[in-house]
């Protein structure tokens, strides 16, 4: 156990969440990230007498809407916030899965 | 090898036939220009919330019903997590607790064998956006993102190709009818994916999903192909890998795409953004209302009212020749002769005119007109012909056109009788050769009549009169 | 130079309606209060051109209701279109919204003017805004403290009188416990009660927009324009707007009150204690009753927090990929490392961390045994509380356990950010509706909040308490007439 987590576990999270660290980072987050976990396992503990659980704090049912369309962007307008666009068309390094 | 038996799980993504997206109003649709059906929901801009699309929740719960699902009346939805960029927030709205539908049946028939396909689940969720690749680059249209999908899930209950291609062509037909999906496998609005896997013993195989099956065609081909490429593997003492492939159908191959990793961590949680989704029993009611008479009802019913099979089928797949059919199933009419104007004379029509059944002045009055004159022999298939356009085109009555084109129907039997009299007369060799058992003479004589009474006797009519003179 | 923005938005709005001042008098001030204030580092971004484009366009426009050009202040995680939204983050601090959050459309409609975008943790996490990309706002009463966190930006301007409204987010605490820190009004509505649609997702299960100002009347006033049913956010209530100034000014003899016992607890500090008891005799003297109450699972709420909000963070933050807008590192070989650089660059430390924790959370049978068991914990904290308020019309309590503290401290603690807001937490596990009112000072002259906290949907009833609280405190509550 320890105080802190190993290299592997820091980096695995780290893929999980995409974040690329540095060394120092890694280092420092072997013991931050340690600490928290250990804090949240004290709900290991905690009894409970019934299962119903709460996804958000929300008396009303979801009330849909209608099949009507409404307004779109034009595509220059979503083009303004793209970092690398080509065209009408959003551009990334080839996606390597498929 | 023969001894090896193939066990098969099938999953299918649709798209719902909704005019907008599922969590934003955007419009639902294809061939636009790259990027022009988006608004900030379907981009994930920060800040954005789903909505949700009432004709989904209707569409999908019409899916579920239609296979035979219970259905959860109290759902949510859930995140699935993971990093892609065809995944606008990198989470993808679906449903993993509570799916809309669970625990259903589609019954398949294989070989005149009836049997049962359970269906583990159908859910709701988002479709992902398109993208195109090009050398080291991947462009991206999310055109796409948001449109709704469901995803039917099978038990692994089939066991050859012959039963997974009868479910896709079934679920198809089903979707197909009740106008949920307009079930384009090649154009990808319908998609499968097939896992499969080979076994000598009870216990099953190491399975290999096949991703993305472009036909139902492919759907046999690429289950035969993997599994003798299974079977191959496990007969030279090699062992099968839990990965994903393709079906490269010009060299008619499976191909690997992945290896999957044991247990994909795609960190479900239950959404927040959208609270609980009641379906109560008025909406299922509602719904259950709108399912149209299925293709096997339909097929049924029709050959019951004699109709060829050939003819059956040949209306079903036209369904709104089918479903204008159906209105007359209990009226009475003779159906044979409705099933072969509609297929014939009035399709024919339709195709040259390039104008559909409602565009037309054809009554459901002057249809049923038209088919017990044809029936009575008050009409016949000469002069239906001659005044197709009018009784498609004019508001008039079916005995109002006839009249104002001068043309006489005899059908009275006794007039008739009293010509074919005459011409028999007239024509005693011919008589005497069909007494001799040379049966084309009667055409002779039919013409014969035709000529004298100018075409307007139902040619049925006078062939009935003429055998009836001719055996005295 | 004028001084308007000292006057009552009442006092305003007759000047207003009189003609006798222009709107553009008070951006004017506003933009030269804020000017001479630039050391607290309220603001991200200040928009000043379109502010006095507004306030010329109003000239000529009817002043139809009581926030009519009264200037006001967003907090940077509420988008505003063409104007730019970082989060207080390097990972948007190039963004510019393409649409309009409702609250700020509803502003728009009622003729305020948006002076600029305030200071704040970073994507909301923390309790001091220090984890600010652009540095950490002060507190007005006292430079070297923290203003608290996460709306402090907002918190730090409405205090030093720089606009007289601003809005807040609150996912544990957020506008709470600055309001407390800073000496002023603020309240997180019911869960339900304001759209969070432009409100950049946090915890999506707690946020929560609310109304931060210098008095209890104008944060109602402001709450009656924010709240409504809104068809893009499904977890806004269909409740009737309704006039929460309405109780105000009422007595509150009969008033029954609870203080749960965890907010006496040895967790708070003895001069924070004692500014309640005061408060607890002032209302009791006043014909209130007050009873001590225990909360089902109130002290698991700091651990459901770290989960709940972490985990849901973890997923809400993932959209931030440098693909369709913010930053984006150049020159990616691949996909992931266009993901992983941008976002190991873009993030900040604070925010890096609870993302993993909130992934690994999530992660394979994580879910069951932290969320799914945080969920459950969630649902009987919220029963606890309801069963409360079937006997009591109000809990209070103190929102912070101490005054502000010095600027940096704390800082390499990942656990003191979460425990600084133990004690407003709880209302937002539940779905309740939670508010600071200033209650008295502590040493160094530093302020201390009241927390008041309401059944669902209950706000004008703690609008009425607090008003009463303020009127018989009648504490001075400019650090300009103090300092």
């Amino acid at each position: 156990m320890g105080d802190k987590l190993t290299r592997e576990e820091v980096l695995h999270v780290a893929r999980l969440a995409r974040i690329n660290l540095t060394e120092e980072e890694i280092e420092k987050y072997q013991f931050q990230l340690k600490k928290l976990l250990d804090d949240v396992d004290k709900i290991k503990e905690v009894k409970l007498d019934s299962n119903d659980k709460l996804i958000a704090p929300v008396d009303e049912k979801t009330v849909c809407r209608e099949d009507e369309a409404g307004e779109m962007l034009e595509p220059e307008e979503i083009m303004k916030n793209v970092p690398v666009s080509n065209g009408n068309f959003v551009e990334v390094p080839v996606m390597i899965n498929e | 090898m023969a001894d090896y038996k193939k066990t098969i799980g099938i999953e299918i993504h649709t798209e719902l036939k909704t005019k907008t997206k599922i969590f934003s109003n955007s419009i639902n649709g294809y061939g636009k220009t790259a990027n022009s059906n988006v608004n900030v929901i379907d981009l994930g801009y920060p800040g954005t919330l789903p909505t949700l699309n009432m004709e989904v929740i209707r569409l999908a719960l019409k899916a579920a019903l239609l296979l035979n699902c219970e259905i959860n009346k109290e759902m949510h939805f859930d995140r699935k997590n993971y990093f892609y960029p065809d995944n606008p927030k990198n989470y993808q709205i679906t449903q993993f607790e509570t799916p809309i539908g669970v625990n259903g049946y589609v019954e398949i028939e294989v070989n005149g064998e009836k049997k049962k396909i359970r269906i583990h689940d159908i859910h709701i969720e988002e479709d992902t956006c398109k993208s195109i690749h090009y050398k080291n680059h991947s462009f991206l249209d999310f055109n796409r993102a948001g449109v709704p999908l469901v995803e039917i899930v099978t038990e692994a209950d089939m066991h050859s190709a012959e039963e997974a291609m009868a479910y896709v062509e079934k679920l198809r037909e089903l979707f197909l009818y009740a106008d949920i999906s307009d079930c384009k496998i090649e154009e990808g609005s319908m998609r499968c994916d097939v896992n499969i896997s080979v076994s000598k013993t009870a216990e099953l195989g190491t399975r290999a999903e096949i991703k993305n099956i472009g036909s139902i065609s492919n759907v046999g081909r690429a289950i035969e192909k993997e599994a003798a490429r299974q079977i191959n593997l496990l007969e030279s003492g090699r062992e099968v890998e839990f990965a994903t492939y393709r079906y490269d159908e010009k060299n008619d191959q499976t191909i690997i795409m992945r290896v999957k990793e044991a247990g994909n961590d795609y960190r479900y949680f239950p959404e927040p953004d959208i609270p609980y989704v009641v379906i109560d029993d008025e909406l299922i009611e509602e719904v259950r209302s709108t399912i149209p008479m299925l293709a096997s009802v339909r097929r049924e019913k029709y050959i019951e009212a004699g109709i060829s099979l050939l003819n059956a089928n040949k209306i079903i797949q036209n369904r709104t020749l089918s479903n204008y059919l159906n209105k007359f199933l209990d009226s009475g009419i003779d159906l044979v002769i409705a099933s072969n104007i509609l297929l014939g004379d009035i399709s024919a029509y339709l195709n040259r005119t390039d104008l559909e059944l409602d565009d037309t002045k054809l009554t459901d009055a002057k249809f049923i007109d038209v088919v017990n004159k044809l029936s009575s022999g008050d009409l016949n298939s000469k002069v239906f012909k001659e005044i197709l356009d009018d009784v498609m085109e004019k508001e008039q009555s079916l005995d109002e056109i006839i009249s104002s084109k001068g043309i006489k129907i005899i059908s009275d039997p006794t007039a008739l009788k009293k010509i074919i009299e005459e011409v028999l007369a007239e024509n005693t060799t011919s008589v005497n050769d069909y007494k001799n058992g040379n049966t084309r003479a009667i055409k002779y004589l039919m013409g014969q009549i035709m000529k004298q009474t100018k075409g307007s006797a139902s040619p049925e009519l006078v062939n009935k009169l003429l055998e009836e003179e001719l055996s005295k | 130079m004028s001084k308007y923005l000292d006057l009552s938005i009442l006092e305003i709005n007759g000047l207003l309606k009189e003609k006798k001042i222009k709107p553009l008098d008070l951006v004017l001030e506003a933009f030269d209060r804020i000017e001479r204030n630039s050391d607290l580092n309220a603001f991200i971004t200040l928009d000043r051109e379109q502010a006095i484009a507004t306030a010329k366009e109003l000239e000529g426009k009817e002043v139809d209701n009581l926030l009519f050009g009264i200037p006001i202040a967003v907090k940077d995680n509420i988008v505003t279109k063409d104007l730019r939204t970082t989060c207080a983050s390097h990972i948007l601090d190039n963004f510019i919204p393409i649409y309009d959050a409702t609250v700020v459309k509803k502003i728009k409609e009622k003729n305020m003017i948006i002076i600029g975008k305030t200071n704040m943790d970073e994507f909301a996490m923390g309790s001091t805004s220090q984890t600010s990309y652009f540095g950490a706002p002060h507190n007005p009463w006292d430079h070297n403290k923290v203003a608290g966190g996460s709306s402090g930006g907002s918190a730090a301007c409405i205090s030093a009188r720089l606009v007289p409204l601003a809005l807040g987010s609150d996912t544990g605490g957020s506008i709470r416990q600055p309001s407390s820190y800073c000496g002023i009004v603020g309240m997180k509505p019911t869960y339900g009660r304001v759209s969070r649609y432009g409100l950049v997702a946090f915890g999506s299960s707690l946020d929560q927009i609310g109304p931060m100002t210098r008095n209890v009347y104008e944060n109602a006033l402001l709450l009656n324009i924010l709240c409504g049913r809104d068809d893009y956010d499904l977890t806004s209530s269909h409740r009737d707007v309704e006039d929460f100034t309405r109780l105000i000014g009422e007595d509150i003899k009969g008033m029954k009150i609870a203080v749960p016992n965890f907010f006496v607890s040895d967790i708070v500090s003895a001069e924070v204690l004692n500014k309640l008891n005061e408060v607890l005799d002032l209302l009791k003297k006043n014909g209130a009753t007050v009873d001590y109450i225990d909360i089902d699972y109130i002290d698991n709420a700091v651990t459901l927090y770290q989960i709940i909000a972490m985990g849901e963070a973890s997923s809400n933050l993932a959209r931030f990929d440098g693909v369709r807008y913010g930053y984006s590192v150049e020159n990616p070989v691949g996909i992931d490392e266009l993901y992983s650089r941008t976002r190991g660059e873009g993030f900040g430390e604070e925010v890096k961390r609870r993302i993993m924790v909130g992934s690994y959370l999530l992660s394979g049978e994580n879910a069951k045994t932290y969320y799914t068991k945080a969920l459950q914990i969630r649902e009987a904290i919220r029963k606890s509380f309801l069963k409360a308020f079937e006997k009591y019309d109000l809990i209070i309590g103190p929102n912070a356990t101490t005054t502000a503290y010095n600027l940096g401290e704390g800082l390499d603690d990942p656990l003191k950010t979460f425990l600084d807001d133990i004690l407003v937490i709880p209302v937002n596990m539940a779905g309740l509706p939670g508010m600071n009112v200033p209650m008295g000072f502590g040493k160094g002259h530093l302020p201390i909040g009241l927390q008041i906290i309401g059944n669902r949907f209950d706000e004008a009833k703690m609008y009425k308490l607090a008003a009463f609280v303020e009127k018989e405190l009648n504490l001075e509550l400019d650090p300009r007439e103090v300092r």
